[in-house]
């Protein structure tokens, strides 16, 4: 074609343009943002703040408030932990599957992990786990006046069993047997119960109790049938390897376990006082 | 019902031997009235104070004001606009790099185009959020979040646009390139202040839609993770609708995105009508 060939010489253009794109794709070598500033020497991925990356909303951990204001009880802990090296929690909101794999955490989107998160020997391979700070419960969720007594009603009954996407929940689900609707969020998961699209729910039991509780349509026609009592516990994570900050963020919780600061959140976020304080001894990792 | 005997009677009546104009006429009764039974059935059937309830619901939209404008909007614009760009120059180099002489030139930009003009969007977010970070530990995206949010944007976009020059460079008739050179302009020059800049008015309109379709897929910039200053239109309602339990916030950001969409679709509307009075 004629106008091919007038081109031939704009041929360089192109390349040059090319490489200018992808030199300001991968530029930026200034990587690496210290916090110097926190005098710990705990590096982190923005200055001056502690990045946390959550899945929100799951309540009482982490959920915004009517004003908009993310809060809960691991903002609480993390709070502390930002606390203690001196500077601001900032939290991002990003999908679960992409925590618990260490996605987000090695993709250098945040510092820490805070999401209600379950220790799993899985997650372990991925992730830098704290001391446990938080026992886990499963709760089966059915409507009132149903008879549906645990996750085994499910099958006779041929019930819609709704659990959220990547979590324990689903692990458990999955490994008895079960079929399970997959919601990406515990907000979905939560309205799909609203709307009735689902019959039974399995959920952390603390996240269900703060549906009944704040809720009033779920706290109308939904109840707590069954609990399991997996044995887990939950774990703050940072991304593998990352010693300093996670030998910083374990002895914040310790600290936080023995001045009371712990119970006081738990009181505060659970609703009752808590039964026992965790060690803080136990490593997750 | 008095509408449903009419549609029986008005139906298989008189058959026989009608004037079209008269059969047209019957046609057009019959389509009315069963339009008036769906309107009429819908009336009775439908609980309207749930629908209202549901997805139009001033206390639950006053919530989600000011910030779904503040943020929500805000940040729609700014990720839209940002690849957009991006995705424009990117665009029309590859359009460029299409019409090469050189053979590798065009075939990456063939490769290019059918990649990310095949690839669903979130994919490439999922990549750039989350693979890329992985893969290039030492680098980091400047500017981010709105880096990654810019450059996924504009990948995407590039491709569409790089077809739309392509086209709108083709269509520039050759007579210009030949007028353009015997004025004594090098092959360089009269691409970029004859043919370039021709093709790109020509290319308006679809130029427009690419917007449009961009600030939808802005909508998918969630996957990659951000803080509550960073969320878009679609996220914010999401979120607010998620807390609340009710869908209007989903509605109103969905209104927004036509306040964004419906008058840039108007605009090309108008332009490609002004263009075709032009060409008569």
């Amino acid at each position: 074609m004629a106008r091919r060939s007038k081109l031939t010489r704009l041929a360089l253009l192109p390349a040059a343009a090319l490489a200018l794109t992808t030199a300001a794709c991968g530029g930026g070598d200034d990587s690496g943002d210290t916090a110097e500033g926190n005098g710990s020497g705990v590096e982190l991925v923005n200055d001056g703040t502690l990045t946390t990356c959550t899945s929100l909303p799951y309540p009482p951990f982490q959920e915004q408030d009517d004003s908009g204001e993310i809060v809960g009880f691991d903002v609480d802990m993390i709070d502390i932990v930002a606390q203690d090296l001196g500077v601001e929690q900032e939290i991002i909101d990003v999908d679960f599957a992409q925590i618990k794999n260490g996605a987000a955490l090695n993709a250098g989107k945040c510092d820490i992990a805070a999401a209600g998160m379950t220790i799993t020997e899985e997650r372990k391979e991925n992730l830098g786990f704290s001391v446990p700070y938080f026992d886990e419960t499963l709760a089966v969720v059915a409507k009132q006046g149903s008879d549906v007594t645990g996750l085994d009603d499910v099958e006779s009954q041929n019930l819609t069993l709704g659990v959220q996407a990547d979590t324990t929940s689903l692990d458990y689900a999955t490994s008895e047997g079960f079929k399970p609707q997959v919601f990406r969020h515990a907000g979905l998961q939560v309205q799909a119960m609203q709307a009735g699209k689902v019959d039974v729910v399995l959920q952390d039991l603390p996240t269900v109790l703060d549906w009944l509780k704040n809720k009033e349509d779920i706290a109308a026609d939904w109840e707590v049938v069954d609990k399991v009592d997996t044995g887990d516990q939950y774990g703050y994570a940072v991304k593998k390897g990352n010693t300093e900050l996670l030998d910083q963020l374990n002895e914040s919780l310790k600290q936080a376990f023995e001045d009371g600061s712990w119970a006081e959140s738990y009181e505060k976020w659970i609703g009752e006082a808590p039964e026992k304080t965790p060690t803080g001894t136990e490593s997750g990792s | 019902m008095t509408t449903d005997t009419t549609v029986t009677e008005a139906g298989p009546a008189p058959r026989a031997r009608l004037s079209p104009r008269k059969r047209k006429k019957i046609s057009l009764a019959i389509q009315y009235a069963v339009f008036l039974v769906v309107i009429v059935t819908l009336a009775f059937v439908a609980d309207w104070a749930a629908i209202q309830h549901a997805f139009f619901n001033l206390d639950e939209a006053r919530k989600a004001f000011p910030d779904i404008l503040a943020v929500g909007l805000k940040n729609t614009i700014i990720y839209t606009l940002s690849g957009y760009i991006l995705g424009f120059f990117l665009g029309l180099v590859v359009a460029l790099m299409r019409l090469s002489d050189v053979l590798p030139y065009r075939a990456i930009a063939l490769a290019y185009i059918e990649i990310f003009r095949g690839l669903p969007a979130i994919v490439v977010f999922m990549i750039l959020g989350f693979g890329v970070p992985i893969a290039f530990q030492d680098y980091e995206m400047p500017y981010d979040p709105y880096g990654t949010v810019a450059l996924a944007l504009g990948l995407v976009s590039a491709a569409y646009l790089a077809e739309t020059f392509r086209a709108g460079i083709e269509a520039v008739p050759k007579g210009q390139t030949e007028a353009a050179r015997s004025l004594g302009m090098s092959q360089g020059r009269a691409m970029f202040t004859v043919i370039v800049p021709q093709a790109i008015r020509i290319v308006i309109p679809p130029l427009t839609n690419e917007l449009i379709l961009l600030f939808k897929d802005s909508s998918l910039v969630f996957v990659i993770g951000f803080t509550l200053s960073g969320y878009e239109l679609f996220k914010f309602g999401e979120s607010l609708s998620t807390r609340t339990g009710n869908s209007t916030p989903l509605i109103v950001a969905g209104l927004l995105y036509l306040c964004l969409t419906v008058p840039l679709g108007y605009l090309v509307r108008k332009l490609e009508a002004k263009q075709k009075r032009g060409r008569v």
